[in-house]
């Protein structure tokens, strides 16, 4: 009876995999979660003595959550919150979020990106920025699919970042801004644990309607110009003995 | 022709270039597994060897075949991943072939327990490093209190026998190491046995070189299974922690030394939080400060936010009684707070423990603190009667002592995903005792003396409360935002106390000197009061929509208030204490306090608006007599019922915008004091009287308020109005005998005070990062009214504040705060309009760091303090100076040797001085003023080296 289930099952994924690519296009719905006492213990104006005192603090209620949605399929993802609002755990207190979605088209080679920081909101719209991912020997299971580490460093915000991406979902999508590997990212960790983007649902679906892009208004801008934007506003704010990322996404 | 010509020649140069070596490779292979049956679909990397960077990547395709076009020379590295596989990984060696075909490629399997138990199951991430297979040994759960050996026990290919030998993948572990080093000795048991479970995050299992080889340096081949535990950093670090003494020397003679001494330690890992703090010193430093506070109480510092078991709209502790935080901080660790009037010795120390589990939570401290505090004054005041004025000096010396136990206890546990509990203790037991000796003298018109009072008075006061609060709350699975909570709480004061009233008055009536009449007074009061209170609140809120919420709330409390006041005289009968009936009073009420609200909330992506109504009945029930076995009593029984609407909103708009604004009624009950309707004469020329008749005071509040911030230009703009409107507001009636000059204070109600102000704040950039100016006004217009000798009477007060902020950071060895703040105030009396005044009262602070070579540092600040009042002739000038020099010492830079000038200029005289509009008065209480101190601190995390610029959140 057991072998005869496994083997419908064999049988109907085997199916699903020949009459339509289903695993090159689907959903993934993550957590995004801040761990602020990590964050702020990047600001180099802070003495060890009130990094700690932070953490003593804060330090078990941090990990601040908030759901974001990644649309896919071989061709383009887009990235963005999964709901149009910030609520409090009971719903009854709302806010804005800062207007975030990240688009990207491999096929043509483009990204489009809107950012709302520094207290204003900006398009950008340029071709894709690659990075230079080390592929490492580890893997782990995320949300049921194994995946596979990989590791690089975004030298505008100097920060590592790890991703594990799934061997069995042959897409170059990603979170946040992050692509270009084998297989889908479905976890993302920011600087050793600062942020962490983890994959809680995967649905292979059709999502061709989702995948269009919503209109979108904002300063245009560039890659190069935004790069240089950001590391200026945290040179900036660390000189001025500031939190630089309490403005601009981590 | 050209064109054809140099075509031809490229051609020819491709040609030749290909014939030499390709330049452009093709890779290509088969991924089996090994029992040789083609794996599809494996992921198929190209990466450069020596960082294992991207370079390209396939997948395989049905029958496991793989090509890699174009691919340019290079040191690569093929890696093959497959689910299920360990990665396969070969070195590709380029000939001079444009085909490098590398055959089938066959991948070893995860042992299955592996990959079912560790990737699988407990979730942890698989490292494979050549034959080292590595997890996380956090995801294996083993009871708390287990060592590593039961850790050990679980983990998939690894046996432990009877005798505490580990088996790894078939062979002995010879060596466990931790971090990477040896654990005391030889023994792999030692530290299996030894450390418990929950220190390590990692296990690692390998072939180690053996110890031979790693000694010579020449591989024998020989290798001993090694086990290495990683620990976690929580447990890296022990604890921390920071001890500063100071001596030094009073800048005004025969005040003695000055000294001080504060220390305080932490242990702390994941889950667990514990730290003492002491400190005692005669520097009028009576508390720790803020950052002590929290190094204290860990993550119990802030976390008391939902605590509040008054559910329901309104603000503060308006519509319920509060018990305790009366005076020094109440129930609370009394923290920060300035240096205070005159001389007082300080002594404070407590214990503090924290546990952070994931669903429960316990925070407990005690705190004991003393301060002995002595008071030397001089004090003369002016009072002006609607015709004339009369003249008072006073000159008196007065000790204080005040000791507190404090105790806190904080519970918090998530029963399951939708019930939580929380409970809280707050208890204080503190006894204080105070002694005044006090020469009182008052002149009429043209210097006469027309009465002399000499005050002797002792206290003795015992006090005990507590407050408990129980908080249930539940929410619904089902929907979201339906939920549920109730709360209950018990709050009691105990407060024994004995005051000693000793007084002789002289009355040099006007006709005669010789004509004095005297009035000794030698009482004894003995009080005893209580308070009993319960509480109960429900809250119920219903989504009534994705962006509408209902909410319902009830608040139910009675609290019973009990005076036993005996007064005895001493003086009649040579120290017999006669009972005084007249002083004596019995007082015990009750207050039942119901109310009943709902409102309705609109929430949608920030835009958030709420309007309410509730309505709510105080009941008092109350009986008073006066003598000390009163057989008659008064009886007071009132209600009141008052409707309460509230109203608020909230507004979160692009680009760090905020807007808010709201609309508040709050009701006061009046204090037990005022409601007793007894004499309290401890002042025999200022008696104060009760009013059982006082009505709850009822205060409107409107605000409106805008806020922005640009975080690219930091800039910020802050824009504040509020309006308040009382309705039988609670002041204090004066009433002077022309003829003695006793003074007799009533409490009554009275509607009509309100006040309207703004309050704006500008911040920007003069320079980025080197030099910021913020600018702020505030406007404030008040109407007060008040009794003086049965004439009402209206006092507008017109204020008008400016000020300005300039912070100068030009390099990391210099840093320069500047403030000012210039205030006006015009007040207006309508009984008397000459006396009509204006009032000055400008500051002036800076603040200067600058850092010198070998760790040396300079600080100083000087603040100044002009107060002006033409009308009386008042000009005080106070500029107060502190400056220190200090170095840090040592390569870790973990001490610090200080040297510190308090109060430069010796101005710190305590004189204060005050006008209002029946009255002028000056006061000179002896107070710590210049001395210099050097003092050392110690701290196990190093010290700040850096400037700081002004603290606050980050």
């Amino acid at each position: 009876m057991k072998n005869r289930l496994n083997f419908l099952v064999v049988g109907l994924l085997w199916i699903a995999n020949s009459v339509y690519a289903q695993s090159t296009e689907g959903m993934v719905t993550y957590e995004h979660k801040s761990y602020w006492t990590k964050i702020n213990a990047r600001l180099t104006f802070l003495s060890k003595e009130e990094k700690d005192r932070m953490k003593l603090t804060w330090g078990n209620e941090d990990g601040y959550g908030v759901k974001m949605k990644l649309y896919f399929d071989e061709k383009q993802s887009l990235y963005t919150y999964f709901s149009d609002q910030g609520q409090s755990e009971d719903g009854q207190w709302s806010w804005r979020q800062d207007d975030y979605l990240v688009h990207r088209n491999f096929d043509a080679n483009k990204l489009i990106e809107h950012h709302e920081m520094l207290g204003k909101t900006y398009l950008m719209e340029d071709s894709l920025v690659t990075y230079n991912w080390r592929v490492q020997n580890q893997i782990k299971d995320v949300a049921g699919y194994i995946c596979m580490k990989a590791e690089t460093f975004d030298p505008v915000k100097n920060q590592k970042i790890t991703a594990w991406f799934a061997q069995d979902i042959p897409v170059a999508a990603g979170p946040e801004r992050y692509f270009g590997l084998p297989g889908l990212i479905l976890e993302l960790d920011i600087n050793d644990g600062d942020v962490v983007v983890s994959a809680q649902k995967v649905e292979l679906k059709n999502v061709q309607k989702e995948l269009a892009l919503p209109k979108m208004k904002g300063k245009k801008i560039k890659v190069a110009d935004y790069n240089q934007m950001i590391q200026k506003h945290i040179a900036e704010s660390m000189k001025a003995q500031r939190n630089p990322f309490w403005s601009m996404r981590y | 022709m050209k064109k054809l010509l140099l075509g031809a020649l490229m051609c020819l140069s491709a040609l030749f270039a290909c014939a030499q070596a390709p330049t452009r490779f093709q890779i290509q292979g088969i991924t089996a597994d090994t029992s040789s049956g083609p794996l599809g679909s494996a992921t198929v990397m190209l990466l450069q060897r020596k960082d294992s960077s991207l370079v390209n990547f396939t997948r395989s395709n049905d029958k496991g075949v793989f090509v890699l076009r174009n691919v340019k020379k290079g040191d690569y590295l093929l890696k093959i991943s497959f689910v299920g596989y360990i990665p396969f990984q070969k070195d590709i060696v380029f000939g001079d072939k444009e085909l490098i075909d590398l055959g089938t490629l066959e991948m070893k399997a995860i042992t299955k327990e592996l990959f079912e138990v560790v990737v699988k199951t407990a979730r942890a991430p698989l490292s494979i490093k050549g034959d080292t297979i590595e997890y996380n040994a956090a995801s294996f759960k083993v009871p708390p209190g287990s060592t590593v050996e039961d850790l050990l026990r679980k983990l998939p290919g690894v046996q432990i026998d009877q005798d505490g030998n580990i088996v790894a993948q078939g062979q002995q572990v010879r060596k466990v190491t931790v971090d990477g080093k040896r654990f005391f000795g030889d023994d792999p048991k030692m530290a299996t046995k030894n450390l418990p479970a929950e220190a390590i995050t990692k296990v690692q299992i390998f072939n180690d070189k053996s110890e031979q080889a790693k000694v010579t340096g020449v591989d024998d081949g020989k290798k001993e299974k090694t086990v290495n535990l990683e620990l976690k950093d929580g447990f890296k670090k022990g604890g921390f922690g920071k001890v500063t003494a100071g001596l030094g020397a009073d800048g005004n003679n025969s005040r003695g030394a000055r000294g001080e001494i504060k220390g305080n330690y932490n242990k702390f890992d994941d889950k667990n939080q514990f730290s003492l703090i002491g400190l005692t010193n005669n520097t009028n430093q009576t508390g720790m400060s803020w950052d002590d506070y929290q190094d204290f109480r860990g993550s119990g510092s802030f976390n008391s936010w939902n605590d509040n078991g008054d559910f329901g709209f309104g603000g503060g502790g308006g519509r319920f009684f509060m018990i305790g935080g009366e005076d020094d901080g109440g129930l609370n660790i009394p923290v920060g707070g300035g240096r205070g009037q005159g001389y007082s010795n300080n002594v404070a120390a407590g214990i503090n423990y924290n546990y952070n589990g994931k669903k429960t939570k316990v925070n407990s401290s005690y705190y004991y603190n003393s301060t002995r505090q002595v008071l030397d004054a001089l004090r003369s005041r002016e009072n002006f009667l609607t015709n004339g004025s009369f003249k008072s000096q006073e000159e008196s010396s007065q000790i204080n002592f005040i000791g507190n136990h404090r105790l806190s206890f904080r519970y918090e546990q998530m029963i399951d995903s939708t019930n939580t509990i929380i409970f809280t203790n707050n208890s204080r037991l503190n006894g204080g005792n105070t002694s005044l000796n006090s020469l009182q003298q008052y002149f009429q018109a043209g210097n006469f003396k027309s009465n002399e009072t000499t005050i002797k008075n002792a206290t003795d006061v015992d006090k005990m409360e507590t407050s408990n609060t129980l908080i249930y709350r539940w929410k619904a699975k089902s929907k979201k935002g339906r939920n549920f909570a109730a709360s209950g709480s018990y709050g009691y004061v105990q407060n024994d106390g004995i005051a000693d009233q000793n007084s002789l008055n002289l009355f040099y009536s006007a006709t005669s000197a010789n004509d004095v009449i005297r009035r000794a007074l030698d009482l004894t009061n003995n009080t005893n009061s209580q308070v009993n209170e319960l509480k109960s609140s429900l809250l119920f809120v219903e989504p009534v929509s994705k962006r509408v919420f209902w909410e319902t709330f009830l608040n139910l409390s009675r609290r019973g208030n009990f005076v036993d006041r005996d007064a005895f005289d001493l003086a009649q009968e040579s120290g017999r204490r006669i009972p005084v009936d007249t002083l004596s009073s019995y007082f015990k009420n009750d207050i039942t306090y119901a109310r009943i609200g709902s409102s309705l909330r609109y929430t949608y992506k920030g835009f958030n608006i709420s309007g309410g109504l509730a309505v709510q009945r105080f009941g008092l029930d109350g009986k008073f007599a006066l003598g000390q076995n009163p057989s008659s009593f008064i009886n007071v029984n009132r209600t009141f019922v008052a409707w309460l609407p509230n109203a608020s909103l909230n507004y979160d708009l692009k680009n760090n915008r905020y807007l808010w604004s709201g609309y508040d009624v709050s009701v006061n009950q009046p204090n037990v004091r005022d409601l007793q309707p007894v004499i309290d004469n401890s002042n025999p020329l200022y008696i104060r009287q009760g009013n059982p008749d006082l009505l709850p005071s009822v205060n409107h509040s409107l605000n409106f308020g805008y806020n922005m911030f640009n975080p690219a230009s930091f800039t910020n703009l802050g824009l504040n109005l509020f309006y308040s409107y009382n309705v039988n507001q609670i002041i204090y009636n004066q009433q002077v005998d022309p003829r003695t000059l006793v003074t007799v204070t009533t409490p009554t109600n009275i509607s009509g005070g309100q006040s309207v102000g703004a309050w704006m704040n500008f911040g920007f950039p003069l320079k980025k990062t080197k030099s910021n100016l913020s600018v702020n006004a505030n406007p404030n217009f008040s109407r007060n009214l008040t009794y003086i000798n049965g004439v009402l009477n209206q006092t507008n007060n017109d204020s008008y504040r400016f000020g300005m902020r300039l912070d100068l950071t030009p390099s990391d060895n210099f840093t320069f705060f500047a403030n000012a703040n210039w205030g006006v105030t015009n007040s207006r009396f309508s009984v008397n309009t000459s006396q009509n005044m204006k009032i000055i009262n400008h500051t002036y602070g800076g603040t200067m760091n600058i850092k010198l070579p070998k760790d040396f540092f300079i600080n100083s600040n000087l603040d100044y303090r002009i107060y002006v009042n033409n009308r009386f002739n008042l000009d005080q000038r106070l500029p107060i100076m502190n400056a220190s020099i200090y170095k840090i010492l040592g390569k870790a830079k973990k001490a610090e040797i200080r040297l510190s000038v308090y109060d430069v200029f010796n101005k710190n005289l305590g004189i204060s001085q005050f006008a209002n509009q029946n009255f002028v008065s000056q006061e000179k209480v002896q107070t710590l003023a210049r001395y210099g101190m050097l003092t050392f601190t110690y701290n196990m995390r190093g010290m700040n080296t850096t400037l700081k610029r002004r603290g606050g959140f980050f």
